[in-house]
């Protein structure tokens, strides 16, 4: 299997704050990829780093073999234009801890919006597949609606369809299920992990440590900006090595 | 979502309770009849009010000097009614003006080049920093510093002869308007959470394409209450370009009344003719506003004209049901 993102030594500070310290790894094609650490630990930067929103300060990181927000010729970077930057992103969906659905839209006009204004899709194609999509995360009976009118849980699986309809090779989940109420959690995972059936390459930071441990196929441990245990989840999750996984772990369990 | 949820328990817990306590047996509660508290001090402020707006109206039909007849007369008068229409003219072209200018201010800035910023910053200083009044007649005299405009090879010509009323009334409120329209479209491109120029990044859409389609179109919700206010104002400032001998309602209504000694019974009828044409516009804000909100609420208010369809339609349910 190949390399679907692959971070090398990735640096990110805030200000004068060092957030991610040098990151390295590495995500197979078809993989799904756990990020857990406590909060502050840089996992949710990480994450943004990989499809630029937001700039790294050293080291490099590729998408699919591509350098992301920068083009290299002989050894020295160029900045990508917005407009390449745009590009980049279009193959790699985001999945945001709050949502972030658009609320002047319906369900259905959410889902169209980027595959119509981006890939220039004429609306009725659009439409069609954006139904499908809501039908797959089980919502085809909420296309009219409006963010407002849906649930939480609702709303993050309108969120997943609007990340699939620009056909992504990679998907990024921010924590998913955090702002969900519990009962609700249960139908975004159930919606993630059909997704990792199909074969989707997913990098996703959660809290949910079962399903870390049911779907992932690999699982990071980071704390304090750096990547602190990596494995397979079951060997992670029931045998940490570390002193500090065995801590953290010890409190989410 | 999290309150739909509540309201869900929130419905299901006194059915159960009810069904509870009831037992099998349910039986409707007595309904609590009490008598209601007196508010005498509502039934005194009411009657000493209406005696204030008795002795009001009572004083204005009374008064000998006033002419009534005249104020019916000049109504409709061609001379007032286009000076009303220039009103509205001058209004509208201003209003455009200034709502164009000012969103093209608050991109600049909001924008992260520092020259476009700052010198977006200094036209908002100095034009809502200086009265609307002498903005205008600093236009309308231009002529007396540059008497003529010269712009190169494009265009020259004498500036009493561009600087018209009409040129000095628009320019003195469209970028006077800019101004306080900067600020609105600001606030309301800000008020925007960033987490949706995120999503529509993350997306792949470009920054002008999220601007138009994502933050713009959310941004309207804030911009347009304070925009339909501005251009309320917009309709009653004007009547200071009666300083540039612009020939609107106000300069067209005094110009009859020192003539024909109906200065009060003029003055009446510019008042009438303003409301008019507020209230027109207050009725079309309200749906600007309605439309904008879609997705921000729930349930839109029905409008006027749905609650009358409603009233009709349960009319006549009834009587056919009755018949």
């Amino acid at each position: 299997m190949t390399a679907m993102v692959k971070a090398e030594g990735v640096h990110k500070s805030f200000g004068g704050v060092q957030v991610l310290k040098g990151i390295d790894l590495e995500v197979k094609t078809g993989e799904v990829f756990c990020l857990i650490g406590p909060s502050g630990s840089g996992k949710s930067t990480f994450l943004r780093c990989i499809n630029h929103l937001e700039k790294i300060n050293a080291g490099r990181l590729y998408v699919d073999g591509e350098l992301v927000g920068y083009r290299q010729k002989g050894d020295k970077l160029y900045e990508l234009k917005d407009s390449e930057v745009a590009q980049q992103r279009r193959d790699i969906g985001m999945v945001f801890q709050r949502f972030n659905l658009f609320p002047h839209m319906t369900a259905v006009e959410n889902v169209m919006e980027a595959p119509v204004q981006v890939k220039g899709l004429s609306r009725s194609a659009a439409r069609q597949r954006a139904l499908e999509l809501l039908d797959r995360v089980g919502l085809g009976d909420k296309a009219g609606n409006y963010p407002s009118q849906l649930s939480g849980g609702q709303q993050q699986r309108v969120a997943i369809a609007r990340a699939l309809a620009m056909d992504p090779k990679l998907m990024l989940f921010d924590e998913p299920t955090s702002a969900l109420d519990p009962e609700l959690v249960g139908d975004v995972l159930d919606v993630m992990r059909d997704l990792a059936e199909s074969g989707m390459t997913m990098i996703v930071v959660t809290h949910e440590m079962g399903f870390a441990r049911e779907v992932g196929d690999s699982l990071v441990f980071m704390d304090g900006g750096v990547v602190v245990e990596s494995g397979h989840p079951r060997d992670v999750l029931t045998d940490p090595q570390h002193e500090r996984t065995k801590s953290f772990l010890s409190k989410v369990l | 979502m999290t309150d739909k949820l509540d309201k869900g328990t929130g419905g299901a817990r006194p059915a159960a309770a009810v069904s509870k306590d009831d037992g099998p047996a349910s039986v409707a509660p007595a309904v609590i009849k009490a008598i209601p508290v007196r508010h005498y001090g509502r039934y005194v402020s009411a009657v000493v009010v209406l005696a204030l707006v008795g002795l009001l109206i009572n004083a204005f039909a009374t008064a000998e000097k006033i002419q009534w007849q005249a104020v019916g007369d000049y109504v409709f008068d061609s001379t007032v009614l286009a000076g009303a229409g220039r009103t509205l003219l001058i209004s509208v072209l201003a209003m455009v003006m200034g709502v164009v200018l000012g969103v093209i201010l608050a991109v600049m800035r909001l924008s992260k080049n520092p020259v476009t910023s700052w010198v977006a910053w200094v036209y908002i200083w100095f034009f809502r920093g200086t009265p609307v009044y002498v903005q205008l007649l600093l236009w309308f005299n231009l002529a007396l510093i540059f008497p003529v405009l010269n712009l190169g090879p494009l265009y020259k010509d004498e500036m009493v002869d561009v600087m018209t009323p009409f040129m000095a009334a628009l320019l003195g409120l469209g970028l006077n308007e800019a101004a306080y329209m900067a600020e609105i479209c600001r606030a309301g491109l800000q008020s925007v959470d960033d987490g949706q120029t995120e999503a529509a990044h993350a997306l792949g859409m470009s920054h002008g394409k999220t601007l138009r389609r994502i933050v713009i179109p959310q941004a309207m919700r804030v911009i347009v209450p304070p925009t339909g206010n501005e251009f309320l104002n917009m309709l009653k400032t004007s009547s200071l370009v009666y300083a540039v001998t612009y020939n609107e309602l106000l300069r067209a209504t005094s110009t009859i009344g020192s003539t024909s000694y109906a200065v009060m019974e003029m003055l009446f009828v510019a008042c009438i003719w303003y409301l008019v044409i507020t209230s027109v516009f207050s009725v079309g804000q309200y749906y600007l506003e309605r439309r904008f909100a879609r997705g921000s609420s729930r349930n839109l208010p029905p409008t006027p004209w749905q609650k009358i369809k409603v009233n009709m339609m349960a009319f006549s349910r009834e009587r056919s049901s009755t018949v």
